[in-house]
């Protein structure tokens, strides 16, 4: 990240309230992950040890340090969702992208396909729940979905049958 | 300045401390209104057990095994002493059934995560505790040794105390490790080792091997040390030592400043002896 | 009120009510999901296309979800009709029939004919369309009471017109300019209000207490930060009626002399973050937030500042955290966050809803508001009603009602004609609750007696085929995942409560694992630092508690 870009970020944020959760949501957003030079650079900039910077970025699910693929699928696993069969679409996805060991549901780290195409993790719950169960791909939420529905919705996004 | 430092702050700037009286474990004991129960108890040598707390640090209240129980309002209820205050009258029992049940739970739950610690077998072993029905936490790998029991003392030691902010809490829940930023070496480190002093398992690994000092656990970072000019010997490091020096105004002379304590002291030492002799 | 404000009042009513057919279709996050948008522009394009007098505007949502996506028309002088499961196909339909002045039956849920906004506006829409069933024959709607979503689904959030017109910023020009801020204080504690955020504290106490912290600076917050899974009340409050809460904080600001109030609101609601956004920015250009509120020399502003994914952040002293950059780990209480909360300084958090009370009770007084609701629990409350029943969505009943009207009166009990066999209430904090239980009333004392908890409001039902020994484990999944990690009973003890429960599922445990399991639960919930650990295990407790059956189904003798 170019160091102007990483300023603008910076000055939109008059007020230290909610400014350094704010910057770095806004740091994942341009680049789709938190690449290390930002952080380093925004420890120099705004004054803050490098070590809590790190510590608030593998805090927060939200942000990560790894590249997330072109795409990236998040399976809800509300309660609500839960109860509906947000599990067996969770399979369902495992099985499609090729990660048979499944994702780990307490650690919540996301997985990608190893072509950068495909990025996979669950949320703990959109707020959608009347909807349930709920699979986001990008912008985009998919309610009332089910396990058969998991090939088509991947379909839309360039994914073919024993890609992975 | 955070909270914590706001109410340390708050403390210090207090009015003049008011007596009061705390029953503990039915013993009278004297106390300042507001002071740390905890604290009262070290004092009357009534043993609770603790681990994260330090005295010159505001009270985390993490490792939950300074619990006990107090009566509020007709009832009993648990806090932790290391947050509950002195009042006048206040009743504390440390060792009722309810509280060693739990205390017990607890350090079966310590004997799993930190397995390798001595101390943690010990104080375990004190209340009866020798063995853990949960799954043990071994890591090979681990560089503090599979006895580290997330207390937070070195990471509020090296921010608060040392400013130096060498490691922190990295990830959460039980995925929680203190570490360095992306796990590597840290050039932020003074080498001053309090975190070391102030571990309670002793599970900071740090390696003084001639002219470096490598903090094995910190991820092997290594603090360069200073040579004393007259004995030869490592000292103390020169990023630790250079930084506190230079907070001293008027700055220290050359002889006293590069010089290690040993040689310092018997410098001076010879000195007086000379000017003593010299004047009789 | 100031003219400026005035003009834009009767703006707002004329485009509640035009001369001219007006239609509002459901865009919230779930209604947007499956289908709305698309609704929405289909409405716009064949509108534009074939000409036709007709107003389109977005509105929040109305609470029904399972009917969405829900469109409204108005005719001049005519019930206010609502159309439900609306696709873009019905399009075309509903023209032709809003262009004779008529509205497509075969699509219409129910007619509307006058409605109170119970902020000093009592809308009449008319009489006619007698073929559709009463807004309160509908046996979703007709049991509630809404006052917290009395604007949700009816009028534009986005327009702040639109609130004005109904009522909106009335009590906060009340108070501002005919009460003083003891005042407003007064009428709030008097009011018995409690917070909604789950825990229930009176909210008049923690301003007395807030207020009294005199010659320093003080915060308000609003906790949006709402991660039961299960429970969206919030965020509809925000995306359907966000001024509302606005003039809530107004209120809190003005009786408590705060200046600087914050919406601390997790990532996962962007539509609802751009409402506030948006809403704010129009309460400034209206001279009603910021300087000179009401030309009075009142000042207050509000900030907005994002979560980034961590449930226990929605925990007083970890929400703080958050705001001031740090990890959301929880701190020992004392001090209270009314003693020393953001910055240090004297804090006073409430809960959204909470917030979105205070307007109603200013104007209307807390005689009428204590009037709603039962003792020691005034007011009402808004659930979301989700799982395994059919009609899904949120649902505003007086606080005492009984999950059996909410199950089966409301909600029509199980979505696929299977028996309910239990709810869980108050999300990941509360617990299970057998039917048999059901004539438990809803409030802050009663579900705390069976071992659950009311909590923000989520109830998940769920039918004869759930297992709950893997309920009690999707929850202890969703905790450990959640646990900040500062203290070991939750760090360690729900990792382990976690292997237990899936040895249990395994068919491997002991009679002793459920010994251990039961002993662990308790020291947990003892001694952990913070609410999430102290309320972790209860729906471990809770299952052993009235599903033992199910355990011991699955233990090794």
């Amino acid at each position: 990240m170019d160091e102007q870009a990483l300023d603008a970020i910076i000055s939109a944020y008059d007020s230290p309230s909610g400014r350094l959760l704010g910057i770095l949501g806004d740091i994942q957003n341009t680049h789709r992950y938190i690449p290390r030079e930002s952080l380093e650079m925004l420890s120099w900039k705004l004054d803050i040890p490098l070590s809590q910077l790190y510590s608030v970025v593998t805090f927060y699910s939200f942000f990560t340090l790894i590249p997330i693929g072109e795409h990236r699928i998040t399976v809800c696993m509300g309660t609500a969702c839960h109860v509906k069969g947000a599990g067996e679409i969770l399979k369902n996805l495992e099985k499609l992208l090729g990660f048979p060991e499944g994702i780990t549901e307490e650690q919540r780290s996301p997985v990608t396909t190893k072509d950068n195409v495909f990025t996979l993790e669950i949320a703990r719950c959109f707020g959608a729940c009347s909807i349930a169960p709920v699979l986001k791909v990008d912008n985009t939420l998919y309610g009332y979905a089910k396990a058969e529905d998991v090939p088509g919705i991947l379909e839309e996004y360039g994914w073919k049958k024993d890609d992975y | 300045m955070t909270p914590e430092i706001v109410s340390v702050t708050e403390e210090l700037l207090k009015k003049t401390p008011h007596p009061v009286t705390v029953i503990i474990d039915g013993r009278t004991c004297r106390a300042n209104e507001g002071e740390i129960i905890l604290e009262v108890a070290i004092r009357e040598r009534i043993e609770i057990p603790h681990l994260c707390y330090e005295a010159s640090l505001s009270p985390y209240g993490a490792c939950r095994l300074c619990m006990v129980e107090f009566m509020r309002r007709g009832r009993m209820e648990m806090a932790t002493s290391c947050t509950l205050r002195a009042e006048e009258g206040l009743e504390v029992i440390t060792d009722s059934p309810k509280i060693l049940s739990h205390r017990r739970m607890i350090l079966e739950l310590y004997l799993a995560e930190a397995p390798r610690s001595e101390v943690i077998k010990e104080l375990a072993k004190k209340y009866g505790v020798t063995k853990t029905r949960f799954f043990k936490k071994i890591d090979k790998e681990d560089p503090l040794g599979n006895k580290c029991i997330l207390c937070g003392l070195c990471v509020r030691v090296c921010n608060e105390i040392i400013g130096a902010s060498v490691m922190s809490f990295v990830n959460r829940g039980p995925y929680t490790v203190v570490s360095t930023p992306f796990l590597e070496e840290n050039t932020a480190c003074l080498g001053c080792m309090a975190c070391a002093a102030v571990c309670p398992t002793h599970a900071i690994e740090i390696g003084n091997l001639g002219a470096e000092r490598t903090m094995v656990s910190w991820g092997k970072t290594q603090v360069k040390l200073r040579k004393c000019p007259q004995c030869g010997r490592y000292f103390a490091p020169e990023s630790l030592s250079d930084e506190v020096y230079a907070k001293i105004d008027p700055p220290l002379t050359e002889d006293i400043r590069d010089i290690c304590p040993e040689c310092r002291s018997s410098n001076i030492a010879h000195a007086e002896i000379s000017a003593a002799s010299g004047r009789r | 009120m100031p003219n400026e404000i005035l003009v834009r009042k009767n703006r707002g009513l004329k485009k509640i009510q035009p001369d001219i057919p007006r239609i509002t279709v459901g865009l919230a996050t779930c209604g947007a999901a499956i289908g709305a948008t698309a609704v929405y522009d289909r409405l716009k394009e064949r509108i534009r296309e074939r000409n036709l007098e007709v107003i389109l505007v977005p509105t929040g949502c109305i609470g029904y979800c399972r009917e969405e996506p829900i469109v409204a028309i108005a005719h001049p002088k005519k019930p206010l009709v609502l159309l439900h499961r609306v696709t873009p196909d019905d399009v075309d339909d509903i023209l032709d029939a809003v262009s004779l002045g008529t509205v497509p039956f075969e699509k219409a849920l129910c007619r509307i004919e006058g409605w109170n906004h119970l902020m000093g506006c009592n809308l009449n829409y008319g009489r006619g369309f007698e073929d559709i069933p009463l807004y309160d024959d509908i046996p979703f709607f007709g049991h509630q009471k809404k006052v917290i979503l009395r604007d949700a689904g009816l009028i534009n959030p986005e327009d702040i017109d639109e609130f004005l017109a109904v009522g909106g910023y009335s009590a906060a020009w009340q108070a501002l300019s005919s009460m003083n801020s003891d005042a407003v204080l007064e009428e709030v504690e008097k009011s018995g209000l409690r917070g909604r955020g789950g825990a229930g504290f009176p909210a008049g106490l923690k301003w007395r207490i807030t207020k009294e912290k005199v010659n320093e600076k003080k915060y308000l917050i609003c906790n949006a930060d709402e991660g039961d899974p299960g429970a969206y009340m919030n965020r509809n409050e925000m995306e359907s009626d966000p001024h509302m809460l606005i003039e809530g904080m107004i209120l809190g600001a003005y009786a408590m002399d705060i200046s600087e109030g914050l919406i601390y609101i997790r990532a996962e609601y962007p539509l609802a973050i751009r409402r506030l956004k948006h809403a704010i920015k129009e309460a400034k250009e209206c001279g009603i937030l910021g300087k000179n509120i009401f030309g009075t020399d009142f000042f207050f502003d509000i900030q907005i500042a994002t979560g980034a994914g961590a449930f226990v952040c929605g925990e007083s002293t970890a929400l703080v955290a958050s705001i001031e950059g740090r990890t959301g780990r929880p701190t020992p209480r004392p001090p209270r966050l009314t003693d020393s909360g953001l910055w240090g300084r004297p804090t006073d958090l409430n809960n959204v809803e909470t917030w979105c009370n205070v307007p109603v009770i200013i104007k209307n007084g807390s005689d009428w508001y204590k009037s709603i609701g039962a003792p020691k629990n005034a007011g009402t409350k808004v659930f979301s009603l989700v799982g395994d029943v059919e009609r899904v969505g949120l649902v505003e009943v007086p606080l005492g009602t009984t999950l059996n009207t909410i199950v089966f009166d409301i909600g029509n009990g199980s979505s696929d004609g299977k028996d309910v066999k239990a709810v869980q209430t108050g999300g990941p904090s509360g617990g299970c609750i057998p039917r048999r239980l059901f004539d438990t009333t809803v409030d802050f004392e009663s579900l705390a007696k069976i071992g659950s908890i009311m909590g923000s409001g989520g109830i998940v039902v769920m039918d004869e085929d759930t297992n709950m020994v893997d309920i009690a484990r999707y929850f202890i999944s969703f905790a450990t995942g959640e646990s900040c990690g500062k203290c070991i009973p939750c760090r360690e003890g729900l990792k382990h409560t976690l292997i237990l429960l899936n040895k249990i599922l395994g068919g491997k445990a002991t009679p002793e694992d459920l010994d251990t399991l039961k002993s662990l639960s308790e020291t947990i919930v003892e001694t952990s630092l913070c609410g999430l650990g102290n309320s972790a295990p209860n729906p471990v407790l809770t299952t052993l508690a009235y599903f033992r059956e199910e355990y011991d189904a699955l233990v090794k003798s």
